[in-house]
């Protein structure tokens, strides 16, 4: 799956490594799902969408819909 | 004893695998010493040879309980996939070997060797785990 994940970070300036700590996951992780290497559990992505204050699909989206 | 992590279940992991290997130096020794100056025989040598394996189910114990403590999901996806590949190239590897001895003449590889080669295959795939995930 694509995201926004970098362009949130950047609004907020923030490094991967303060939205590691904020979701308590290691920088591997942020860099990972960011790149679209991994996609999160929807625990995860609820969390980040609650960071974020948006809904899941306004930060995650298919690649076909691109 | 110090770990460099700050993963807690990665330290966690860290100092139950430095234990278990400690164990298994210590009961090695044990054993052998054993065979050698008292020749055991019956029950006693069985339970004694067997002494410097229980360490190493231990280790085996001691990942399991890592990757059912590790939070990050990532990093557990991660471990899981060397983990995994370390353990098909294990089996790949003696299966090979293993018709190789039936058929040809190359050397009988003991049993014993099967743990250690199953670290050296997961440290190749755990370096081609890093290499797919790199940043």
């Amino acid at each position: 799956m694509k995201n926004r994940l970098k362009v949130l970070r950047a609004e907020r300036d923030w490094s991967q490594a303060d939205l590691a700590e904020r979701l308590e996951v290691s920088r591997q992780s942020v860099n990972a799902i960011e790149t679209g290497k991994f996609d999160p559990s929807l625990p995860l992505a609820f969390k980040l969408a609650r960071l974020f204050g948006l809904p899941i699909e306004e930060i995650f989206f298919e690649d076909s819909g691109q | 004893m110090k770990c460099s992590t700050n993963n807690p279940a990665q330290r966690r992991f860290f100092v139950r695998f430095v234990w278990s290997m400690a164990a298994y130096v210590v009961l090695l020794v044990v054993a052998v010493l054993a065979f050698v100056r008292w020749h055991p025989a019956g029950a006693l040598a069985y339970g004694l040879a067997v002494l410097p394996a229980l360490p190493i189910l231990a280790m085996l114990v001691v990942i399991g309980a890592y990757l059912a403590e590790e939070k990050d999901e990532f990093i557990r996806k991660m471990q899981i996939e060397m983990l995994l590949g370390g353990t098909g190239l294990t089996l790949s590897v003696v299966s090979v070997w293993g018709f190789l001895e039936n058929f040809t003449s190359v050397r009988h590889m003991d049993l014993l060797w099967v743990y250690p080669l199953f670290w050296v295959c997961t440290g190749i795939s755990a370096l081609v785990v890093w290499m797919r995930y790199r940043s």
